[in-house]
């Protein structure tokens, strides 16, 4: 007793040790906040999104690889048998013939095998078709916005009109269009029409006598212009180069609103204009001094633009205008399993995995999304 | 026609002016209605070492004077009706006037000859870079260093300008400096390519008075140092007082008064210079309140101004112009910058005998040696 309150008077100013000390008040020890770890639904996406790219991605050699089962080589995620057809996953039904992990579909090709490489696809075209709205979204939007006035309205105009129509109908259009482009591409036939036309002029426009002169013709328009020859391989990746401009040419729009925004009000900020009075250039401004400041928005709208490109992808494949069977993608295998629902057998296994598979991708890509945007909010900062 | 002899003819070894602004008209687009004339038959004239202080009050034209000799103010809306801005050759190059220079040739002006310092430091650094990284860029625009001789050039200039532990600075981000610092930061980088004019608008408007005081002196010991020419922009008297050698008085797009610091703190000859004065509150003066505009240019004996030639009338857009005065649609007709005593510019009504003079030319200042004792004359007029 006596101890403390000597201490006590030899110390007037100094507080009880039971009460807490001002300073401690003042400064709470606080939590330091790691902004990559700021938000658990980011973290938990980026590891499911790990674990499923992976194992789509690592595989695809293996799966896209020429199967020699069948005697001639096809790719792995083609060759099946029709014996082995509509088994269910040995997962629960362990099957007496062929054991499938997650059963077989309407040919006997497995369903892991496919849905591995559906995923490969989907996901690689979602991620092309991303990168490519970011890179026309950010162009467009910086463009319209570091010129502003009247050409900045034109612009805005024109996306204001692309809003206004539907979405899907714009990419179906986009789609068809590009696929028809290809078509003629390949086998020239409007080519082809256009030399027999040229010959038949060259005759004074006389009908052709008969049919005989005709096939003749048509041999020989044949000859002078053949239809290219494209390896399979080659078509497949023409066909997803027209999937990824039909995707990619409708989801900018937002990027570019949201681009514009930030161009419009950076270009007023004082250090552009004290970049140009160090005698930087318009380009040196647009490229080295506003888009590194639009790294933020863009690295968002980006990460919520992947899962958006993949679902119109599968939605696409879905409607069967996307990727083109037997390549697998996650919409044309769920295509593939809805007819196998019916009343009296169902092979309930062909559409819930592919919906499963799509459902939890893009759940997980919503997810880093989120964790990105809530890891690059000043306002979160100093929460 | 006033036919005095001009500075530079009267003594040979008299500094050359480094950048003249020569009866500047410089208008805006008005949405449609008639052209806002933002700007009208303003010259100036500065030299090495000086400290051109333009004053006046928000909107009289001060910063678009600064803008238009950057050539920064983006046309249309913008538009130089009339004028030239002359800087003077640097023994490799010419004269040029810079409003008649292409884009190109401007850039390589902008920050090499001409550096400008902003009102704002809070934002006239990109946030995403560094201080060094920013005033690297500055160098690396105008010379040929490599990043290592950059870095030890831009670490000179944040030594010059007094920021203490420049090597550590550098590599700070501009959020990590207070305002006081990152103005250092902005004069720095504005230093680093050495430029003969630089153009601060309303530096230490921002900035609290302690730190405004550090920059002007800083200001003023670069100019010495770096025989540098600067237009210093302020509303502020007391800035004036401080950091300026010669001081324009702008209202209104015009030149109302010109003259040496002291004269325009001494003898003020126009009215506005003297209501600008008189509204300096004064701690213990007893006066409980300040005269208004209205009240200093309504009194009709201040607006009599004494010409060379014959009275004259002060100059003041929003008075009925006495008679004689001429009207035409000229632009600046009604207006003439006169000199009313040796070097002492003064606003006034053109009228018939009062006609323009030699234009605004003070080459005295803290820096003009030579000229102490010419200077020494024109304070005994």
């Amino acid at each position: 007793m006596s101890d403390t309150a000597s201490s006590a008077n030899s110390r007037p100013g100094s507080l009880a040790p039971s009460e807490p000390s001002v300073l401690a008040i003042m400064a709470p020890p606080r939590k330091r906040d790691n902004p990559l770890t700021r938000s658990l639904a980011g973290i938990l996406g980026i590891v499911v999104l790990a674990v499923i790219a992976a194992a789509c991605l690592l595989t695809l050699p293996w799966t896209l690889g020429a199967s020699n089962s069948s005697g001639v080589p096809i790719p792995r995620y083609n060759a099946g048998e029709i014996a082995n057809a509509r088994i269910p996953p040995s997962l629960v039904a362990p099957a007496a013939k062929e054991s499938f992990v997650l059963g077989s579909d309407a040919l006997g090709r497995s369903l892991l095998i496919r849905l591995l490489a559906g995923g490969g696809v989907s996901l690689a075209i979602g991620l092309a078709a991303a990168l490519l709205s970011v890179v026309i979204g950010t162009a467009y939007g910086t463009i319209s916005g570091f010129i502003g006035g009247r050409v900045d309205a034109v612009m805005m105009r024109i996306v204001d009109i692309l809003y206004g129509l539907p979405y899907v109908l714009l990419v179906v259009l986009l789609a068809v269009a590009a696929d028809s482009v290809l078509a003629e591409y390949i086998s020239r036939e409007g080519a082809r029409a256009a030399w027999m036309a040229d010959r038949i002029a060259e005759r004074g426009a006389a009908p052709l006598p008969d049919a005989a002169a005709k096939a003749t013709l048509e041999s020989q328009a044949l000859a002078a212009i053949p239809p290219r020859q494209i390896s399979p391989t080659g078509r497949a990746v023409l066909d997803l180069g027209v999937l990824l401009i039909a995707i990619g040419g409708v989801s900018w729009l937002t990027m570019a609103r949201v681009i514009r925004g930030q161009v419009l009000s950076l270009k007023q900020l004082p250090f552009v204009e004290s970049a140009r009075a160090i005698g930087a250039s318009r380009r040196r401004i647009i490229f080295v001094h506003l888009l590194p400041n639009l790294v933020g928005p863009i690295t968002v709208y980006a990460a919520l633009t992947v899962p958006q490109a993949i679902l119109q992808e599968s939605f696409l494949s879905f409607l069967g205008i996307g990727v083109k069977p037997p390549l697998p993608s996650w919409g044309n295998l769920a295509a593939e399993g809805l007819p196998e629902l019916n009343p009296f057998q169902s092979h309930w296994w062909l559409l819930l995995f592919p919906c499963l598979a799509l459902g939890v991708t893009l759940l997980a890509l919503n997810f880093v999304g989120e964790g990105i945007r809530e890891a690059l909010d000043p306002k979160r900062a100093r929460a | 026609m006033n036919n005095a002899p001009t500075t530079n003819a009267a003594t040979a070894s008299a500094p050359r002016p480094v950048l003249t602004v020569r009866d500047l008209a410089v208008s805006f687009d008005n949405r449609g209605g008639p052209r806002l004339r933002a700007v009208d038959s303003v010259s100036m004239t500065m030299y090495p070492g000086q400290t051109l202080a333009v004053v006046g009050e928000s909107g009289c034209g001060k910063s678009v004077t600064a803008l238009t000799t950057m050539r920064l103010i983006p046309s249309p809306p913008s538009r130089t009706d009339r004028g030239s801005i002359v800087l003077a050759g640097n023994g490799s190059t010419p004269d040029r006037d810079l409003l008649q220079l292409d884009e190109r040739t401007l850039r390589s002006i902008r920050g090499r000859e001409i550096a400008m310092i902003f009102q704002e430091p809070m934002t006239s650094l990109n946030p995403v870079f560094t201080v060094g990284e920013q005033i690297n860029e500055a160098i690396r625009l105008h010379q040929s260093a490599t990043s290592a001789q950059a870095r030890e050039i831009a670490l000179a200039a944040m030594d010059e300008v007094g920021i203490t532990n420049p090597r550590q600075r550098l590599d700070q981000y501009p959020h990590q400096f207070s305002g006081g610092m990152r103005q250092r930061g902005m004069i720095a980088m504005a230093l680093a390519c050495k430029p003969r004019v630089l153009l601060a608008d309303e530096p230490t408007t921002a900035l609290d008075v302690t730190i405004q005081a550090q920059i002007l002196d800083l200001l003023s010991a670069l100019r010495a140092s770096h025989r540098l020419s600067v237009m210093l922009i302020t509303h502020d008297m007391g800035v004036v007082a401080q950091a300026a050698d010669v001081v324009c008085v702008m209202y209104a797009g015009r030149v109302v008064e010109y003259a040496a610091v002291q004269d325009i703190f001494r003898t003020p000859r126009h009215p506005y210079t003297r209501a600008l004065l008189a509204c300096i509150p004064r701690p213990g003066s007893g006066s409980s309140r300040l005269a208004t505009i209205r009240e200093v240019m309504d009194d009709p004996a201040a607006m009599r101004i004494d010409a060379p030639q014959i009275p004259a009338t002060a100059w003041w857009p929003w008075h009925e112009a006495p008679a004689g005065v001429r009207r035409t649609a000229e632009l600046g007709a009604d207006y003439a910058l006169v000199e009313v005593q040796p070097r002492h510019w003064v606003g006034v009504w053109r009228t018939e005998g009062v006609q323009p003079g030699r234009a605004p030319d003070h080459a005295g200042g803290a820096a003009g040696e030579a000229l102490a004792g010419d200077a020494a004359v024109t304070m005994a007029n």
